[in-house]
Order: C-alpha cells, then sequence, then structure tokens
C-alpha cells in the first residue's frame, strides 16, 4: 500500500522502518524496441488504458543510403489507415531557415521530417520526444505534441509537431513507421505517465 | 541522480469553467511540469488562455513567442499581458472533440529568483491551417510559486473533457 506524505503529496511504497523509500514515479516503461537494420516500423501492441497520458522517446535514423536528412517518421494508430489524421509542423534550420506547414485528411500522421540517411554524417541519430495526452480518453479525438531534431556537422533541423488522430478510440496500439526503414541502433520507448 | 516526476494532481474539466487553480502546491520538489489538452467555446479555430501564479493579476509577466500557422509563415513577437500566455487551444470551429495540447516547464519554482518558463501549445483541427507556439515566459514574482491557475482570457470558457496534469520534478 502506498503510504502519501502529508507535507509534499509524494507516496512511497514502503514506510517501513528500516526500508529503503521508493518512490513511485510517474512514468512507467510500457515497451521498448531496437528495430534491427532495414526494419519497416515499430508496433507497440495491447497499450494499457490505465494511464494518464503516453509518452515516446526515440532516437531514430533512416536506412536510405542516399543523403539529404529529411526522412520522416509516421505514426498510425488502432491501425487505422483512413484518411483520419492531420499534422502541422513548425521548423528551424542551422542556417536561419524557418518555416510552418500543415496538411489535412491524411491516411497517417508525420511526427518527424527530419531523420539522418545514410549518406549523412555517420553514427547521427534524430531525437524525439512524442507526447500523447489523454490517449484513453473516450470523449475526444487524440492529439500529438512533438519535440524533434537532429543536429549534422554542418546542418541541423528542429521541428515541433502536432497531429490529431480524429478518433474517440482508446489508443491500444501505435505503429511507428520509418521512411526508408530504420538503421541499424534506432531506439524506441514508450512509457505510461500515471 | 535518476530524474523523477511525480503527479502532483490532475483536473478534468466536467462542465465549462472559465479557470482551472492548482493551489497548495507541494515545495520539495525541484521543478513542475503542467501538461494541458483544451479547447473553449471561442468562435474562431485557435485561441489561448493565460496562465497566472499566485493569484498575481499584474503586469508582471512577458511572454516572446516563435509561432506557426500551418501555411509558412513563421512569425517572432512578444506580449506583456497580465498572464503568461498558453497559445494555442483548439476552439469551437475548430474540428468537433479536437483539443488543443501544450506543456509548460517550471524550473526552480522554489526559488527567490524571477521565474522563467518555456512552454509549447497549439490547436488541432482537420484544415492545414492551425497554429502553434514556442514559448518562453516570464514572472517577475521571486515568491515561491504556491499556485498556478489557467484562466480564459479572451476566448469561452474550457468546455468539458480539457485536462490539466501538474507534476513535480525531482
Amino acid at each position: 500500500m502506498a503510504i502519501t506524505s502529508l507535507k509534499s503529496g509524494i507516496s512511497t511504497r514502503s514506510g517501513m522502518v528500516g526500508n529503503t523509500l521508493i518512490y513511485p514515479g510517474s512514468y512507467e516503461s510500457i515497451a521498448s524496441a531496437s528495430p534491427s537494420a532495414g526494419t519497416a516500423y515499430v508496433d507497440f501492441t495491447s497499450i494499457p488504458s490505465t494511464y494518464t497520458h503516453l509518452q515516446i522517446r526515440a532516437i531514430c535514423r533512416s536506412n536510405d543510403g542516399s543523403a539529404g536528412n529529411n526522412n520522416g517518421i509516421y505514426a498510425r494508430f488502432n491501425s487505422d489507415s483512413g484518411s483520419n489524421y492531420s499534422f502541422h509542423f513548425l521548423t528551424g534550420t542551422n542556417a536561419g531557415a524557418t518555416g510552418a506547414a500543415g496538411l489535412a485528411s491524411q491516411t497517417e500522421m508525420f511526427i518527424n521530417a527530419v531523420n539522418p540517411r545514410g549518406g549523412d554524417t555517420a553514427n547521427v541519430y534524430s531525437a524525439n520526444v512524442i507526447d500523447i495526452l489523454d490517449y484513453a480518453n473516450t470523449n475526444k479525438y487524440k492529439t500529438v505534441r512533438a519535440l524533434t531534431g537532429d543536429a549534422l556537422n554542418a546542418s541541423g533541423v528542429i521541428r515541433l509537431f502536432s497531429g490529431l488522430w480524429m478518433s474517440a478510440t482508446a489508443i491500444s496500439s501505435i505503429r511507428i513507421t520509418m521512411e526508408g526503414n530504420f538503421a541499424a541502433n534506432s531506439q524506441l520507448a514508450l512509457y505510461g505517465v500515471n | 541522480m535518476a530524474l523523477n516526476i511525480f503527479k502532483i494532481e490532475s483536473v478534468e474539466v466536467s462542465n465549462n469553467a472559465s479557470s482551472v487553480t492548482f493551489s497548495s502546491i507541494p515545495q520539495g520538489y525541484t521543478d513542475l511540469v503542467l501538461k494541458f489538452s483544451t479547447r473553449d467555446t471561442d468562435a474562431g479555430t485557435a485561441s489561448h488562455f493565460g496562465i497566472i501564479f499566485n493569484g498575481d493579476t499584474g503586469a508582471n509577466y512577458t511572454s516572446l513567442f516563435i509561432r506557426g500557422d500551418g501555411s509558412g509563415s513563421v512569425l517572432s513577437f512578444s506580449q506583456t499581458p497580465s498572464y503568461i500566455v498558453a497559445s494555442y487551444q483548439s476552439s469551437a470551429g475548430s474540428t468537433a472533440n479536437s483539443f488543443g495540447t501544450g506543456e509548460m516547464y517550471i524550473p526552480n519554482y522554489t526559488g527567490s529568483n524571477q521565474k522563467g518558463v518555456s512552454l509549447e501549445s497549439m490547436s488541432e483541427t482537420n484544415n492545414a491551417l492551425a497554429y502553434m507556439n514556442m514559448t518562453a515566459g516570464k514572472w517577475t514574482g521571486t515568491s515561491a510559486i504556491t499556485s498556478i491557475t489557467a484562466k480564459q482570457t479572451i476566448g469561452g470558457p474550457f468546455v468539458a473533457n480539457s485536462t490539466f496534469t501538474l507534476y513535480g520534478i525531482l
């Protein structure tokens, strides 16, 4: 039984004398994946509906052999391939260029448009933090926020994404697809946030 | 030391509400994070709300933005209303059941310096045009933050199923 401090509001798993206090943080690992080179997508399935929010943290690189740092990552929820997604992003580059764009009624959600490819600087991966708030709330459509970017030797891009999945169904599975397939050592981790 | 995050409180709006307040915030954390998913009754497709600390409604806030609108237009500007501007959120003109989303990070909220925050928020709708901001905010107050209020300032109230979750970070 968790014990809650009246002073701080922090819960501990055990208050027994002599025990090390263990603080149950709000982040819990649900699953992680390290796709092998050439893998097209990663599926997170059987996602419990018991958390408040979800978060995916990922480092990614495309297996595409060309250069250009512009392969994308896409998300699809509950295997829905209908035109039920929209997305928008705000971008900035090392060269001072900025931009914004958006698309409606897409069949998947764009959540990162900048991933190093095989011809780009070796061993560089994009960094991605993707939040899915109220993913199990059946009274609202699902909105995603993603902060992504990468820094190559002489170039780099940062992007803030938002996306909409037009379904009130609780999210129970997520497919993350890499354009040009994942490169080796890409890593994706799904967390439940209480 | 591992980063640990703890839920302090969550609020889900059940009926239209013009404000949501987290009070008596515990002082034992290092930083705070507020995650929100909101929509209001304003007639447009996007609007904003304000965030005030410790009930301070004076002219003690600054917000600096980078804004994108989905069409290639990017603006950078600042505002100084009597709250930190949380732009944007979805409104009555947005796709039904769509909500904006955002997160505010408040480092060193118990410190005796002025409080700087970072914030990202955006409206969402099934249209190429939608708004998002990356925001740097400042409250000139030097007291520890003990309450946070999210309040509607230009639009209608928060609609049902708008949510706010406050976390403490150690």
